[in-house]
């Protein structure tokens, strides 16, 4: 106990290292079980790059579609992540959260045409950003955005 | 051309390595660099501690000195001065010139600075029931300076700061984050150097009265109060009981006589 007290910063830090190894890997993998079945049902809405004019006399509409994803790092992923600040190499931990708010993004973006009752989207973007620059440095908080957008085609019925 | 929607197996984009054996291999690689760091700063320290001439140290002891407001206290140095008569002439301590400082502190410690200043607490001054345990107290600090280890504390907190800064950057997590794992390591070093102090403290004592009494008698009402819990304070410290252990066997291992304490002189107390 009065160990646990000499050494309370370090004790705190390993109880949030820990519960952000824990509650992030379980969201992580949730999020991940979520993306797969979700792109699996959106697997229909095509996602094109068109560079001519596409021919008017088939589309009944078009519209701006966006999806945009934030998404956190947690205790853990910055450690690792400080830590490859020191000895380089590819940051691992922050690959799958990039990944995921690609994919996230892009689900929304597919979600949200879906609603309105296109059947492809044109000349999708993606872009990314960081929020929280300074994440390494003390109390802040770090995450990426990721926004995906491009043109809903609302097609003439056959 | 017709469209047909596919999904794709796998994700490279994502590495598939388990993070705790990324994590394992880089602390274990941050660790021993660490290792090395604390070896060679640990080192550095030391060679220059002994290097020091005493006059960088009396430049140092006046920049120290101003963080510790206190009064200089004629009683406490001519005490100190008694006991410096037991040592041998050709002792290092007798190029010091050396002074003695109270600080209005609760507290119940004392510090050597650089350039043989002493800062004894209040405190302890209201803790302490005899001359002999004075003495104690006194000539432990001293022990101190005989071991330098005034400097090497000084040296080992500076190259620290400094690295881990370098490191890591100055405000960082990761950098506080370090040297305070480092400090816990540094507080095991400075236990070790109390110890040191306390045996070096005693034979002083044991010199001046010609017994050890009221050597341990200070740390028994220290260890009563501790209890099992140690206040913070004495992290850097070794705990009273192991202290008095340490004292009593070589009490017995010098043969020293334990005798009975003279009360404390009218001079001390406000």
């Amino acid at each position: 106990m009065e160990m646990l007290l000499q050494h309370l910063d370090m004790v705190i830090f390993l109880v949030l290292l820990t519960l952000g190894y824990l509650a992030g890997g379980r969201a992580e993998r949730l999020h991940y079980q979520s993306i797969n079945s979700r792109e699996q049902e959106l697997l229909d809405m095509p996602v094109v790059t068109w560079d001519e004019e596409f021919p008017p006399e088939q589309i009944r509409g078009a519209a701006l579609v966006t999806g945009s994803a934030v998404i956190s790092i947690d205790y853990f992923k910055r450690l690792m992540a400080i830590l490859r600040n020191l000895f380089g190499g590819r940051v691992k931990a922050y690959e799958s959260l990039v990944d995921r708010a690609r994919r996230e993004a892009i689900l929304r973006m597919k979600q949200s045409a879906r609603e309105q009752g296109a059947d492809m989207i044109l000349n999708m973007r993606l872009e990314t950003a960081a929020i929280g620059q300074s994440a390494n440095t003390k109390n802040q908080i770090g995450s990426v955005e990721a926004i995906a957008y491009g043109t809903a085609i609302i097609r003439r019925g056959p | 051309m017709k469209f047909t929607p596919k999904s794709l197996e796998g994700n490279v984009n994502v590495a598939e390595t388990h993070p705790l054996k990324d994590l394992l291999w880089m602390s274990g690689g941050m660790v021993l660099l660490l290792g090395l760091l604390v070896f060679a700063l640990g080192f550095g320290a030391d060679l220059v501690a002994s290097k020091a001439p005493i006059s960088v140290e009396s430049w140092l002891g006046r920049q120290v000195l101003q963080k510790f407001p206190g009064q200089e206290s004629t009683a406490l140095e001519t005490r100190l001065q008694s006991l410096l008569a037991g040592l041998p002439a050709d002792s290092p301590l007798h190029q010091y010139a050396f002074r003695v400082f109270v600080a209005k502190t609760d507290e119940v410690n004392a510090v050597a600075l650089p350039g043989g200043n002493i800062v004894v607490y209040s405190g302890l001054l209201k803790k302490v029931e005899s001359e002999n345990e004075l003495a104690m107290v006194l000539a432990h600090e001293l022990g101190h300076f005989a071991h330098r280890d005034h400097l090497r504390a000084l040296g080992r907190g500076l190259g620290l700061a400094v690295a881990t800064g370098l490191l890591f950057g100055g405000d960082s997590e990761a950098s506080n984050l370090v040297s305070n794992t480092l400090l816990t390591f540094q507080a095991q070093y400075s236990r070790s150097q109390e110890a040191a102090a306390d045996q070096y403290g005693l034979d002083l004592l044991a010199k001046r009265y010609g017994h050890a009494g009221g050597a341990t008698t200070f740390f028994t009402r220290l260890a009563r109060q501790a209890g099992d819990k140690l206040p913070y304070l004495f992290a850097s410290h070794p705990h009273p009981q192991s202290r008095i252990d340490d004292l009593n066997a070589r009490i017995k291992t010098r043969h020293y006589a334990v005798n009975g304490v003279q009360p404390l002189a009218g001079d001390i107390r406000p």
